[in-house]
Order: structure tokens, then sequence, then C-alpha cells
């Protein structure tokens, strides 16, 4: 599948709810989408065979947060990249796991480490970092502390 | 103490026997020295109550502390018994430490995978703080008298890792270590010296 193919599949159903469709290296293409449309951007690729949710993460620009969605098609045998701009102050979106059921970990982590929030997650928890931990650190404003510092901070066990 | 010519027979020499006193194991420095308890074949039923006369005995002349204490530690550290677990790339020298080429069963170390069976364990790896409870829980599962050896520099200290957001600097915040093993990873060569140190130390604990 093409990119042009893609955007040609994609846009008569979500309109504007998609902003652009991209070329992206080794993939099909990557669309991004308003966040408000999530849920109906992932049904509507989910549709187009892409069966397998790769991995969700989160990425800190500084005056914005992105989340990405990586998808795999066994039928095609292509990846295809969502992705979507949350502003840093109200960073949430809709939760994938209806579709994709395996976005459950992967959206705990992209939480914990960016700070990202997904709205009716059913299970949102730390998974890597201690329950109560107090940091985001894959912010850019997380600093590397002093492990005593740190430990004041991390130590709810 | 009385044996009756047609029990199995408990025999207790004043002497040392040599093959002990080549060992040197119950000898300690500034104390005199051990009576060797020889125990013939037994059944079970017949071992208990003879080995208890036998000691009951020893304790009346020796007292408590002098008897009891260097037989156990003898007994401790000849078998400790390392928890059998791994958290990261330690844990693979941890592993070939066991392996033919360096045989650590020879020291009477055999890992268990149960901490209620351990009176060691070796912390082989990063400790997070995601894993810090977890780890404390073993550590306290495990019975008296206990051991905790931190294995490789991430346990020592945190390791290459020490100012990252998620490891612990050194499992000595969570639980009492005995022995520091240094090298990232230290090699199975220095994993046995450092339980050859722990055997040091259990020779002369005294409490
Ligand atoms: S000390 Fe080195 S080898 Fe051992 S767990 Fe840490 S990083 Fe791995």
């Amino acid at each position: 599948m093409q990119t042009d193919e893609l955007e040609r599949t994609l846009r008569p159903s979500l309109g504007d709810r998609i902003t652009s469709v991209e070329a992206f290296p080794d993939t099909a293409g990557r669309v991004r989408f308003r966040r408000e449309a999530a849920l109906d951007v992932f049904r509507s690729v989910h549709a187009l065979g892409f069966h397998h949710l790769s991995t969700v993460g989160g990425i800190d620009w500084v005056d914005h947060r992105e989340v990405f969605y990586i998808l795999w098609s066994d039928d095609t045998r292509q990846y295809v990249v969502l992705s979507t701009d949350v502003p840093a102050s109200d960073a949430h979106v809709e939760s994938a796991t209806p579709v994709w059921p395996s976005a459950n970990w992967h959206e705990r982590e992209t939480w914990e480490l960016v700070d990202i929030t997904f709205d009716h997650h059913p299970d949102l928890r730390h998974l890597l970092t201690p329950d109560g931990y107090a940091f985001h650190p894959l912010l850019r404003s997380f600093k590397l502390h002093e492990p005593e510092e740190l430990e004041v901070k991390a130590r709810h066990v | 103490m009385t044996t009756p010519a047609s029990a199995p027979r408990l025999a207790r020499s004043a002497t040392q026997p040599e093959s002990f006193r080549a060992d040197g194991d119950l000898l300690m420095a500034g104390q005199p020295a051990v009576p060797f308890v020889e125990i013939e074949a037994l059944r079970v039923k017949e071992f208990i109550p003879a080995a208890k006369e036998a000691l009951t005995d020893l304790i009346a002349e020796q007292g408590q502390s002098k008897l009891i204490r260097p037989v156990f530690n003898w007994a401790g550290r000849n078998s400790l018994f390392p928890l059998h677990w791994g958290l990261a790339c330690c844990a693979i020298e941890f592993a070939a430490a066991f392996g033919a080429r360096w045989d650590a069963e020879r020291f009477g170390v055999v890992p268990r995978s149960s901490p209620r069976q351990c009176d060691l364990m070796i912390v082989n790896g990063t400790v997070t703080w995601k894993v810090a409870h977890k780890l404390i829980t073993l550590y306290e599962q495990m019975p008296e008298p206990k051991w905790v050896i931190a294995m490789g520099n991430c346990a020592t200290g945190g390791g290459p890792f020490r100012t990252a957001y998620s490891v612990v600097p050194g499992v000595d915040k969570l639980v009492p270590v005995d022995v520091y093993i240094a090298g990232c990873p230290p090699r199975p060569e220095a994993m046995l010296d450092g339980i050859l140190r722990l055997e040091t130390l259990i020779r002369e604990r005294k409490e």
C-alpha cells in the first residue's frame, strides 16, 4: 500500500479528522490525526487490516507532546504510523485498548514515562516505576538526580 | 553417660582424632578443642535420643556457647544455600560459577529455589525501585541466620546506572550486606572468593 493509496482510502470516511498523510521511511505512511477523533481513526485503520499494534510511545517536544502508534498488517506486510499532538498542559488522548487490547501495557508505559493520560484505559497503573513514583523520566524537564535525592522521592515501598 | 552394651555405641574421646585436627575446622584460636562425638550407624529413632543425651552431657561440661557455636558455624559455612535467582547480567556469571568449570558446589554452595530453604542471598544484578520491595520480602522470608552478598557494581553501589531514575544505588539501602564483590560483572572466581570470605566471617561468628 502506497501513501497516496492510504490517503485515498482513509480520507472519504474520516474527512478532516485526519490532518495529513505523509510518506514515512519503511512504512505505508504516517497518518496525523486530531486527538478528538482518535477512536474513529483507530477503527478505520484496524479495518484496513492493521491488526497488530507494535508499539505506542510518546515524545516530549517541549511546547507540545506527541503520541504515536506503530501498526503492522499481516496482509500487506507493512507498517503504518499514526500520530497525534496533544498540548503539554492538557496531555490526554483516548485509549486504543478497545481496538487493540495490546495497547494496554504500552499506554501504561507512555503514561508514566511521558505523562500522557489515556482516557478510558482499563487499568492505568505504574508499569516500570514503583507505585506512587513522582517523576516522568522521559520528559525533557526531568534532570538526573543525585541518588540520595531520588531515593527520598522514589521510596514508596 | 551410660551406654548399655546392647545399645548402639556413642563413643566420646577426650582427645581429638587426627582427621578433625587436620581439617582444623573445629579448632578455634584461643579455645579448647571441642571433644569429638563419634556416632556409629544408628536408626533414626535411636539417633535422636542418643544425640540428645550426648549433647546434653557435653553442654553440661563445656557450656553452651563454646560447644554449640563452633559446631553450628562449621555446619553453616559448609552448606551455604544461596537463593537461586538472577536480576541482570551478573546472573550469567552466577550461573557459570555453578557449571562444571568452576563448580561452586564443591564448597557446599547449592542454589535453592525457595527463600525458605536459603541462608544466603546473592544479589546478582541491578536492583530497581520497582523490584526493591520484592527483594525485601524475599530476604524476610529467609530463615535466620542469613547473609547477603552484593555481587557486582550494580548491587554494590548502583554501578553504571547509579544516577538513573529507577535504580537503587546499592542494595545495602534495602538489606544488610555482609560481603561486596566488585566487578562488572565479577568473574566466577571473584564470586567464589566472596563466598570464601563470607565463610571466614561465619567462622568468626560469636553470638
Ligand atoms: S555490575 Fe555490570 S554485569 Fe553486573 S548487573 Fe550491573 S551492569 Fe550487569
